[in-house]
């Protein structure tokens, strides 16, 4: 009597949530994927064209670019960040005076919003008088101010930049949790075996660390793959479409009435991040069970 | 050179890059926005001025406050909303029978990592077909279930460690088991539940891509669309002002940041990485 009651409460208590990520995320999702094989332009009546939007995107060189771009991006970044991440970890993980202001140093990138931090970056950009070239200039590391925003190599690099600004913080946040839960005995022991630091840190830091390794990396591979807010803002794609990632090149066909192909191109987006989200949730499995 | 001072060197070394790479661009932003001109690192100087901070606080047709405000209520009703959401969740995940558990919680956590352009056109036309394009619920319902699986995955490690004594010393007493949810277990797990409550409003609060499509103009349009669409009449990009809006925006959050930093690193750590 009492189980089937507590069974009813647990129905009803999780229903609130299934309800509200079903019609809000679930089923639009469907609807995304149903209206990628539609004709869905504005002022044209709908019409079912089967897979002719996904034929066009195979023959769209704009897409092949925007997805080479979306692909090299996070094999760039995500190493990069989590390198960073790991060092500003140690660091963190330091018994230094005034560690608390460090820390609340690495969550400001982190808390500002990526569209702000973007405007920001776009300044300091800035061909004629912003920040990064005043530095190059008069740290003698250039002589010719850099067109940043302005050439495709240059607008991938800010864009690296101004990304991982805002995610390497957090990345470190991640994996200090990590960080300080190996026990200290592990490394008194090396110690005492006159292990160097360097040595510790490769021998018994990095191989206990792999779990929260693997979790942040996949975590930050779907999110690259995703990015929008900071490319929206600091090149709008360009120059040329050479930062064109595939969210932004999706939102561009939804903004101009043509849900139909915009919605193919949101699909290969969603199945390509998928593969990575289910990856992470199986490695975000198996350390939950390590614990 | 002995060990504990290469160890001390590469430290300070690296202490002295982290806290530049982190703050500088910050501390850049606050510079311009006490600038009369933004090029002065140029061939101007600098010359300070705090007209950028009164113009966005009072020319009206900038829209600035009401972004903001916009911004405050979205985010702040919906993080409550998914936080209740939320709870009633992680109470049933951690004390009922409940079968499927694992297959939600990591189900949600999945959805998560969805693209939000995968959403946001479908959102659009459903939204366009109520008539609630650029309204607060067109980015309250959303949001919602943006923020929900980091809420739930922070509360059930909350709720998982609260004992389950308690419950059965309140059920044995003939408490219903919602009276043991908002008697027992929300009290104890306060602190908890505040940790989320803030990470929630700040991943909404940052939110941009359905702010973008489903709002078209101040009634509804947040802060970080309302800043990153700011533009100046002729062509000139108004720098002072859209720093000054940038400092003004950020500065609640890092606020909080600051006040709260050990409840946001634990409530981060705790959902680990499942933003």
């Amino acid at each position: 009597m009492k189980l089937t009651h507590d069974k009813r409460a647990a129905a009803l208590f999780i229903l609130p949530l299934l309800l509200t990520v079903g019609v809000f995320i679930l089923v639009p999702v469907l609807g995304t994927v149903a209206n990628s094989f539609l004709r869905d332009v504005t002022f044209l009546p709908e019409r079912y064209i089967g897979l002719a939007n996904y034929r066009a995107l195979l023959n769209d060189g704009a897409f092949w670019q925007s997805l080479r771009f979306t692909c090299l991006f996070t094999l760039v970044s995500v190493p990069l960040e989590l390198i960073f991440g790991m060092i500003f970890a140690l660091i963190l993980n330091q018994a230094l005076p005034g560690r608390g202001v460090l820390r609340v140093a690495v969550l400001i990138p982190w808390a500002i919003p990526a569209a702000i931090s973007g405007r920001a970056f776009e300044l300091i950009y800035n061909y004629s008088y912003g920040l990064a070239n005043y530095l190059l200039q008069n740290l003698g590391l250039a002589d010719e101010p850099v067109n940043w925003l302005g050439t495709g190599w240059g607008a991938f690099f800010s864009l690296v930049v101004a990304d991982g600004w805002k995610t390497t913080p957090f990345i470190a946040i991640i994996l200090l949790a990590g960080l300080s839960a190996i026990p200290e005995e592990l490394h008194q022991q090396a110690r005492v075996d006159r292990a160097h630091f360097l040595q510790r840190f490769w021998r018994i830091t990095l191989p206990l660390l792999k779990p929260v390794l693997v979790v942040a990396l996949l975590f930050r591979t779907v999110q690259a793959l995703r990015i929008f807010d900071v490319i929206f803002v600091l090149t709008g794609g360009g120059p040329g479409g050479a930062t064109n990632a595939l969210s932004l090149y999706g939102y561009q066909y939804f903004v101009s009435g043509d849900f139909g192909y915009g919605s193919a191109i949101s699909v290969v987006l969603f199945a390509l991040a998928l593969v990575f989200a289910l990856l992470y949730v199986r490695a975000s499995r198996f350390q939950e069970e390590m614990r | 050179m002995s060990e504990l001072w290469q160890k001390r060197l590469l430290t300070g070394l690296g202490v002295a890059v982290m806290l530049l790479f982190c703050l500088l661009p910050f501390g850049y932003m606050v510079l311009t926005s006490f600038a009369q001109q933004p090029d002065y690192l140029g061939q101007a100087s600098f010359q300070f001025t705090l007209e950028n901070y009164r113009a966005i606080l009072t020319a009206e047709s900038l829209h600035f406050l009401e972004y903001l405000r916009n911004s405050l209520i979205v985010s702040g009703v919906s993080a409550t909303l998914a936080v209740l959401v939320a709870s009633l969740a992680a109470y049933a995940m951690t004390r009922l029978p409940l079968p499927g558990k694992g297959l939600i919680l990591f189900g949600v956590l999945a959805v998560s990592m969805f693209p939000p352009v995968s959403i946001v056109s479908y959102l659009f036309q459903v939204m366009n077909t109520f008539g609630l394009i650029n309204t607060w619920p067109a980015l309250i319902f959303p949001y919602i279930a943006w923020v929900l699986p980091l809420s739930l995955w922070i509360l059930v490690s909350y709720f998982a460690q609260i004992p389950r004594d308690l419950d059965r010393a309140a059920l044995i007493d003939g408490c219903s088991r919602w009276q043991i949810l908002t008697r027992v277990v929300l009290p104890v797990a306060a602190p908890g539940i505040f940790s989320t409550l803030l990470l929630a409003f700040i991943f909404a609060f940052n939110e941009f891509m359905f702010a973008l499509m489903l709002t078209t103009d101040y009634q509804a349009r947040t802060i970080p669309v309302g800043i990153a669409l700011f533009q100046g009449l002729h062509g000139q990009i108004p720098w002072g002002r859209i720093m000054a809006a940038s400092v003004f925006t950020s500065l609640p959050v890092i606020a909080l940041t600051l006040m709260f930093q050990r409840r946001i690193i634990q409530g981060l750590t705790r959902g680990a990485v499942k933003g």
